[in-house]
């Protein structure tokens, strides 16, 4: 007797029972009925790896209201989107990022530029400037009222402090109605007096402060860069200054790490941005190269894993906290040399402000979708992204991820800064080459960073 | 100041090395002694996904598996992370692919013999209709046509069949409904036909060209640049319409795009046998000189060249059942011969099918039906492939006689038990149980697909569509890794590049960071000698090797020649002398000087030394 039964499919379990219902769907993961599985696959990693770069659109708005360069920006601490804003013809300006309003606008704040900017407590608001004044002012009435009463000019602030000299930065101690401002020297001030209550410069130090900023988490630490090409820092309850660092080139910049409390990020004048931890200042964590003029800004994410920096070279960058190279790059036909970049509290957008007197929005991830994402299309992106991740080895795929089409002087810059680099090295190699063996060894590019460490 | 320290020496950062210069007071991180915690349930994300489907980054995770690689010999600790949790989830999806054979819902079809005298190939059809119940009966069919000899064709899910007849006559239809598509007739010589992406397009190949027509018949194309076709072939995943006719120009065309990709000079003249191996789209060709020639895009000449057989080749098939390792082709000299395409020298099987050139294709499963003459038979799958050196034909699984000579083309059913045969009066569709593959996958063909469905395919299809020139014989090339380059002003090893230009991994390996535990590993058990042997790189030994004279062990016998008759020294003595001796011999006898010693038969007697 011979056993037959020959292969039917029940229509009842491949169709739907009414009309209207999805069609059932069946699996077979049999690596052979899923011929070129693999090619498939990276075929869709360089699809996705494409729509990336396809929908990369970083810039969102530019807020416009002043008439200089935006010297400094500062984000009103535990607020996402409040900002202030300080220019070189010496207004101020609060916006509110996410409105695109402006809350407050203050036109002649200084007479001259305005060199710093920063939050106090309750809504108070401090700018120095050139004209060798501080201000307090109450930027809560401003919210409320919106420019209508009183007028851009006719604004008088709560308190003046005078100085001696022009102030290069200000920063608000984190708890304490205190706060530092660099000029010639550091100074420590309390919002009650008018005058300052301490000097912390080194007695040696014959330098211009140009920046000043309170650690995140031990809030009496201070840390100031200077045009002697020092980085220094400072304790205000000792009233002294604890480690001094040379380097070789001055930084334009400073930024605490919000996350990790030893790690301080400077932009420095020699095109490359630093981190350092300061329980060992000899050589810097990692150098960040990318820039092709010198690095006028940085400011780190509230993650801690990335941040951004503003260059002379009219561009913004987005790194990753310990990726030296190969940073996302911004910048618009307008936008020239980046003097102050900031990130907005949720760690999504990125604010630059640029000598044509613009603060413009960006995208933190150039090619983030804004608005409602729903779940299914949140699993697409997902996929994209894992498989993005996974076929990055391949030569065709991680090409079109990296390639940036930059505005020709900035390409120009790159193409001579490189060749510069290969002529310098290549000339090291050869007198290497023709001394005794040994006599000059090769130095790691991070210990040549720091010239001299004083503590 | 050192209460700011004292925070920072507190956070241990997840998964990152911070650089502090050998100031790290912080306790090198070694395996934890604590338990891992057990993934918590969410009770929001427990609630959410009953309703939806949650992205990956949402979903709990379940432990991970226990044989997953731990790569604990990597010092870099992200690189271990990265490589654990791949290894990780490699070995995860391993289960899931073990859990998933739950879903292969579906029992093939076959045929059981009880005793040994019971044979398989005795079962008629009407038998196997019978057994096979009013739906299953569905696939026993007899289409008559005047049409001539008529060559058909399945779409990639087995839903819709095309039959085109040497006059001209071309018809589309649904076989298992009975709906008919379209139907034409051309009045000219049709040759061959074949779907294209899916049924609503098919390309028939004509007197003169290949044209184009759409699911109702209409003519979207004309091919002019496909002169006397005779065969055709769709590469579904590239979206390749592929063409060989009487000029022996193999061509490529693009139905995406419409670009003629490329055309190959085949210079072996007219063909008339052509296949696709599906899993790497290769194509193979049967040539009248008897050679069968394996063709990609990007190669101008063969693949592979191969002397089949000693006439014209009438047909090839290549089996999908075992990834495409096996190729049968049939001679018109009668005889069938199985390939294994992983080795070419000499044919797995060969015997002769009595009635002269045969008609050959193999099913989903792995059954081989072989038409010649007035018959078909079908050869299941394991004594097809084993090797067997006489001529003799495989034990026989079904068969069955076709009265309308000749037949003319042979074609499995995708994911169905059914065989259709097409002759000179029609076709007829015969039931082979065990020959359809019965689970599908719907995200590759699905005979029950609707339009919604049909048309997201054929959108997704598009999307993936793999490069013309991506077509190797090895598919699994894409991905793999390439070779280690080696640098290429490297003399033996040496080179003059200076460090700083080193590429990275060589710069690792002189400063002796470079990760080699692979090599290590795999080196360590081999030999098995000597730990101090084994941790020699191969290059390293190399580099250590005396050249030239063997020095040292001169030296060594200068420094004992004093008159002391030393046992040991007499002994390398006497050994390097040998060495000496049989170098001379070998030099004299390669320049000529000696011939080989020619052994006597008092050898024999020799005192073994």
């Amino acid at each position: 007797m011979v056993k037959i039964s020959v292969l039917q499919h029940a229509p009842s379990t491949h169709l739907p029972a009414r009309p209207g219902d999805p069609t059932p769907t069946s699996r077979n993961l049999d690596p052979l009925m899923h011929p070129f599985a693999r090619a498939r696959e990276r075929t869709r990693a360089l699809n996705a790896v494409k729509m990336e770069r396809m929908f990369a659109k970083p810039f969102i708005a530019s807020l416009e209201g002043h008439v200089d360069a935006v010297e400094t920006m500062a984000r009103k601490p535990e607020t996402l989107d409040i900002v202030a804003s300080g220019s070189w013809d010496g207004g101020l300006i609060v916006h509110d990022v996410s409105r695109r309003t402006r809350l407050l606008q203050i036109e002649d704040a200084h007479k001259g530029k305005v060199s710093g900017v920063c939050f106090g407590q309750d809504d108070r608001l401090l700018s120095c400037g050139v004209d060798r004044n501080i201000k307090l002012w109450d930027s809560h009435k401003g919210f409320e009222q919106d420019e209508s009463a009183a007028g851009p000019s006719a604004r008088k602030p709560i308190s003046i402090f005078p100085g001696k000299t022009a102030f290069n930065s200000i920063d608000h101690h984190r708890y304490d109605p205190l706060f530092a401002t660099g000029s010639n020297l550091v100074q420590v001030w309390d919002e009650t007096k008018s005058a300052a209550i301490s000097n912390l410069t080194l007695p040696t130090s014959t330098e211009t402060v140009t920046a000043v900023r309170f650690n995140l988490a031990e809030a009496s630490v201070l840390a100031s860069i200077g045009s002697d090409r020092s980085f220094t820092l400072y304790d205000i309850r000792t009233g002294k200054a604890e480690r001094r660092i040379i380097m070789q080139m001055r930084s334009n910049a400073l930024s605490w790490s919000p996350t990790f409390p030893t790690t301080v990020l400077l932009a420095s004048e020699d095109h490359n941005l630093y981190t350092f931890d300061i329980r060992a200042l000899n050589t810097p964590t990692q150098i960040y190269k990318a820039h092709v003029a010198a690095v006028m800004s940085c400011d780190w994410s509230p993650t801690g894993l990335e941040f951004v920096s503003g260059g002379w070279d009219r561009t913004v960058r987005i790194w990753k906290e310990g990726a030296g190279t190969q940073p996302e790059v911004y910048h618009t036909k307008r936008m020239q040399r980046v003097t102050s970049t900031l990130y907005s509290g949720d760690s999504r957008f990125v604010l630059s402000g640029s000598d044509d007197g613009n603060v413009r929005i960006w995208k933190a991830h150039a090619s983030d979708k804004l608005g409602i994402v729903t779940a299914r299309e949140r699993a697409a992106i997902e996929y994209r992204q894992g498989l993005k991740a996974r076929w990055k080895g391949d030569a065709e795929v991680s090409k079109i991820a990296r390639t940036r089409h930059l505005p020709r002087p900035v390409h120009k810059a790159a193409q001579l800064k490189r060749e510069m680099l290969d002529a310098a090295r290549v000339k090291e190699e050869r007198r290497r080459k023709h001394t005794r063996a040994g006599e000059n060894k090769p130095k790691a590019a991070r210990k040549k960073v720091v010239i001299a460490e004083q503590s | 100041m050192d209460s700011l320290f004292a925070k920072a020496d507190a956070i241990k950062p997840l998964n990152k090395k911070r650089r502090t210069d050998g100031r790290d007071s912080r306790p090198k991180p070694g395996p934890s002694k604590k338990p891992a915690a057990a993934p918590t349930a969410d009770p929001t994300a427990a609630s959410v996904s009953q309703h939806t489907a949650l992205p990956r980054s949402l979903r709990p995770s379940s432990p991970p598996p226990e044989d997953a690689k731990k790569y604990g010999h990597i010092h870099n600790k992200k690189l271990r992370t990265t490589l654990t949790r791949q290894s990780t989830q490699n070995a995860r999806s391993r289960l899931l692919v073990k859990d998933a054979e739950l879903l292969l819902a579906e029992e093939a079809g076959l045929m059981e013999v009880e005793g040994e005298m019971e044979k398989t190939w005795r079962v008629g059809q009407d038998e196997v209709a019978a057994a096979a119940g009013q739906q299953g009966a569905q696939g026993r069919q007899e289409w008559k046509m005047d049409g001539g000899p008529y060559r058909t064709r399945y779409t990639r899910n087995g839903r819709h069949i095309a039959v085109v007849g040497k006059k001209g006559h071309v018809a589309t239809f649904d076989w298992q409904t009975g709906t008919l598509h379209a139907e034409l007739q051309l009045g000219e010589t049709c040759r061959d036909i074949t779907f294209l992406q899916d049924h609503s397009h098919f390309a028939v190949a004509q007197n003169k060209y290949v044209f184009i027509y759409d699911r109702d018949g209409v003519e979207l194309h004309k091919l002019k640049s496909h002169i006397e076709p005779t065969r055709l072939e769709f590469l579904p995943y590239h979206w390749l319409l592929v063409s060989i006719g009487n000029p022996g120009y193999l061509k490529y065309q693009d139905t995406s795009t419409g670009q003629l990709v490329v055309e190959h000079r085949t210079k072996l003249g007219a063909c008339q046998t052509m296949c696709q191996n599906p899993h790497n789209a290769v194509i193979h060709l049967g040539h009248q000189n008897g050679t069968v020639t394996l063709w990609t895009p990007n190669l101008p000449h063969p693949a592979v060249r191969l002397l089949a057989h000693m006439g014209p080749v009438a047909s090839v098939s290549v089996d999908p059942s075992t990834g495409g390792r096996y190729m049968a082709s049939a001679g018109e000299d009668g005889t069938v011969k199985v390939w294994d395409c992983r080795n070419w020298k000499g044919a797995v099987r060969t015997w002769n099918a009595r009635g002269g050139s045969a008609e050959l294709e193999w099913s989903q499963k792995g059954a081989l039906a072989v038409a010649t003459g007035g018959s078909v038979n079908v050869y299941a799958k394991p004594s097809i492939q084993t090797p067997f050196a006489p001529h003799v034909a495989p034990p026989l699984y079904l068969t069955h006689a076709v009265p309308h000579r000749p037949l003319t083309s042979v074609r499995f059913c995708p994911f169905q038990d059914v065989l259709s045969v097409a002759h000179a009066a029609g076709v007829s569709s015969i039931l082979v149980p065990g020959a359809g593959e019965p689970n599908f996958d719907s995200a590759e063909a699905d005979p029950f697909e609707n339009k919604k469905a049909r048309r997201e395919r054929e959108v997704k299809g598009l999307l993936d569509k793999i490069q013309p020139d991506a077509i190797t014989l090895d598919p699994s090339f894409i991905g793999s890794l390439a070779p280690t380059p080696v640098l290429s002003t490297a003399v033996d090893g040496a080179h003059s590049i200076p460090y700083a230009r080193l590429p990275r991994y060589e710069r690792l390996r002189a400063a002796g960071k470079a990760d080699e535990t692979e090599e290590h590993l795999s080196a360590d058990p081999a030999d098995g000698t000597g730990a101090g042997v084994s941790t020699q790189s191969k290059a390293e030994k190399e580099r250590n090797r005396m050249r030239g004279k063997n020095k040292s062990m001169k030296r060594f016998l200068r420094k004992q020649r004093k008159n002391v008759v030393d046992p040991r020294a007499l002994a390398v003595k006497k050994s390097l002398e040998g060495a000496r001796e049989a170098r001379r011999k070998a030099r004299a006898l390669a320049s000529g000087e000696e011939g080989p010693q020619k052994y006597s038969a008092l050898d024999r007697f020799k005192r073994a030394s």
